[in-house]
């Protein structure tokens, strides 16, 4: 059974998805502060965190930046609707992907079990993946660069899979929300360019170029080169 | 009437005082410092005017030497008030009190051994050589009364220049006047277009705020409307904001508590309409945020260049499905990609509500058509026109305000809570663009909606 951490001010809220949940198989564990989710989030006893952005005192992207310095737990963040900036900020921060409040419950069981099936899945190819100084080893969920541990968020990780195993050819945005998200690509859906970018700062440029180049209007490509110099 | 030192009245009485008093000075000293010339006409009689009471003094000189001459000299001045003094052939002052005043005609008197003229003051004077009897020679130097036209001069440029003098000084105080007078008032009814135009931030500014006169209290009073009349809309904005902000609390708690009703099933008819319903307060409550959130804009847009063209095409595409159910037909012209600076997000929103809006009113059957294109230069112009019933001619301005319905229209049948146009019409203002919406024979609407094109950035 899944154990969710789920963080939001709104018991009544927490009450009802903890009933909704545990029919779908889902074990929820519901804190209504900042403080005391963070330390819960951190305690390794769930799979992953519903984060509900509008918190009182530490709010909800504070709570985030702190999980994301110790951990690579999954996190779904809920925002209100229209808050973009908030929504792309969190993003940026390292959660995983987002829902607009007030969400169909239907959703966001969807959303969750999309994320954990990408942690939990063990490698489609178990054999590491190699491209120039980048490797990646499915099987042990773990991402080098120049033989350096690097640390990655789940997302991070699929996406970067995905564009290792199509490395030099462009892979859309379209399958990559699809395959990394679990879900269609909405218009304006701006989360996998977000993930990318924070990917891109984490492998840093290759001789002046960056490794992930963006396809104007289709999709992002890894690329490859020759090992001339 | 109380009167304030600053206030207008005493301010234009002054200042009007002051430029017909300036004009007369400005008269009187070219009057005085003016070059002066004695109409030669006149030479031979002041001449003789001169030489005659030049020839009593140089008598008296010869008589009863300096006192003599000295005492006909002061009674001379005495008598006419003119001043008049009798030198040596070097120019030195024998008779007569404050003889540098000649200093100047002296030398030229002594070398052209004739009558020497020139004005001063508006007075005219002759310097003449007088031979006396022992053989030395003497100069007289003495001021004529001439009368007014000696003083003016009769040439004509002499007139031209102090009647140009007259007209520019006082043209320019009257300019500084009147810039004076109707500058702030000018600024203050552009400050009055900007606020009526929406900017509700707009003031006076400090430089009319700080006066003392009638103009300064209204730039005063301007600012204290302005500024009430900003609180009182944005209280209200913020109103609207809270209340669709707090209603998203309970809405998600019966989005979990319906859905936990029905078991996580589909089927059940009561249910199926409550979550219809609730999916439509959802939408009702996300256009007042994005409203509220427009009319504040209190967060800055990301504006990038658009390709309007197919953000157009998108919004056409996705019509299309919604408008096969209706039974109409979207068509869509565009010519050459046009491109405009914005935020696409918003602008896919307005351009997709009013398009969604147009198939929904079109009678079953027809089409709606979607043109873009450019207009001059500067501008796209984008026009969707459905063949519905239109709108009564006094509600075309009204249908852009939030929840206003066209009376015939408040079917539930028509969907919609009355807020896709005045979304749109929002985000256009904010892009710099406009919405107006025309009835068209035979029958049907046609939204207008202008926007500021973007300069083409080659494309990389």
């Amino acid at each position: 059974m899944d154990r969710v951490l789920i963080i939001d001010d709104d018991i009544e809220l927490c009450e009802l998805l903890a009933a909704r949940m545990s029919g779908e198989g889902f074990e929820i564990e519901a804190v209504h502060d900042g403080a005391h989710g963070l330390e819960r989030a951190l305690s390794r006893e769930h799979s992953m965190v519903v984060l509900d952005l509008m918190l009182p005192a530490m709010g909800g992207l504070e709570v985030l930046r702190r999980v994301r310095e110790q951990s690579p737990i999954p996190v779904l963040i809920l925002t209100a609707r229209g808050e973009d900036v908030d929504r792309i900020l969190g993003l940026e921060i390292g959660a995983d992907d987002y829902l607009p409040k007030p969400f169909n419950p239907r959703e966001l069981i969807a959303r969750i079990r999309a994320v954990l099936r990408r942690t939990v899945r063990v490698g489609t190819g178990t054999h590491p993946l190699i491209a120039g100084d980048i490797r990646l080893d499915p099987g042990a969920r773990e991402a080098r660069l120049q033989g350096r541990l690097i640390s990655l968020t789940s997302v991070e990780f699929a996406l970067l899979e995905m564009l290792l195993q199509h490395a030099g050819r462009i892979v859309t945005r379209e399958e990559l929300t699809e395959s990394v998200l679990g879900r269609k690509l909405g218009p304006f859906d701006r989360v996998i360019d977000v993930h990318v970018s924070n990917i891109r700062k984490k492998l840093g440029v290759s001789q002046g170029v960056e490794r992930i180049k963006a396809i104007r209007g289709s999709g992002y490509l890894l690329v490859v080169r020759a090992e001339t110099k | 009437m109380k009167l304030a030192i600053q206030s207008l009245f005493l301010k234009i009485f002054f200042w009007f005082w002051a430029t017909a008093l300036a004009t007369g000075i400005a008269l009187v000293i070219t009057f005085i410092f003016g070059p002066g010339r004695v109409p030669s006409r006149w030479h031979s009689s002041l001449t003789d005017t001169a030489r005659s009471s030049g020839m009593i003094a140089l008598a008296e000189l010869e008589r009863g030497g300096v006192p003599a001459a000295s005492s006909y000299i002061e009674s001379f001045e005495r008598d006419t008030q003119l001043r008049a003094c009798l030198f040596d052939l070097y120019g030195k002052p024998i008779a007569g009190r404050e003889c540098e005043t000649f200093a100047d005609m002296l030398t030229r008197a002594a070398t052209s051994r004739s009558a020497e003229f020139g004005v001063k003051y508006g007075i005219v004077r002759v310097a003449l050589l007088l031979p006396g009897s022992g053989g030395s020679d003497y100069i007289f130097a003495t001021e004529l009364p001439a009368g007014p036209r000696a003083a003016f001069g009769m040439d004509t440029a002499a007139v031209v220049l102090r009647f140009g003098v007259a007209f520019s000084v006082s043209g320019f105080i009257c300019y500084l006047l009147t810039l004076y007078l109707t500058g702030p008032i000018l600024r203050l009814r552009e400050a009055a277009q900007q606020l009526a135009g929406g900017m509700l931030s707009t003031r006076a500014a400090a430089s009319i705020e700080r006066r003392g006169d009638e103009l300064g209290a209204l730039g005063r009073d301007f600012n204290t409307m302005a500024a009430r009349i900003e609180e009182l809309i944005s209280r209200q904005r913020q109103l609207i904001f809270d209340v669709s902000h707090e209603l998203r609390s309970p809405l998600a708690r019966l989005n979990v508590a319906l859905d936990l009703a029905r078991g996580g099933k589909a089927g059940d008819l009561p249910f199926n309409h409550m979550e219809c319903d609730l999916a439509r307060l959802d939408e009702m409550i996300g256009r007042l945020l994005i409203i509220a959130r427009l009319d504040t804009a209190a967060v800055p847009l990301e504006m990038t260049s658009v390709n309007m063209t197919d953000l157009v095409g998108r919004i056409v595409d996705d019509a299309r499905f919604e408008a096969q159910n209706r039974n109409v037909v979207v068509n869509l012209t565009t010519g050459e990609s046009c491109h405009a600076r914005g935020n696409a997000e918003l602008l896919y929103s307005a351009i997709e509500n009013v398009v969604r809006n147009a198939i929904r009113y079109a009678a079953a059957g027809t089409s709606v058509h979607v043109s873009l294109g450019p207009q001059g230069k500067s501008h796209l112009l984008l026009v969707i026109r459905d063949h519905g019933k239109g709108v009564p001619e006094a509600d075309l301005q009204r249908i852009f305000q939030p929840f206003f319905r066209v009376a015939e229209a408040r079917d539930r049948e028509s969907g919609g809570a009355g807020l896709g146009l005045a979304i749109a019409d929002r985000v256009l203002r904010i892009h710099g663009g406009t919405i107006r919406a025309e009835n068209v024979q035979p029958s049907g609407l046609e939204i207008v909606i202008e926007i500021p094109a973007a300069e083409l950035t080659p494309v990389s």
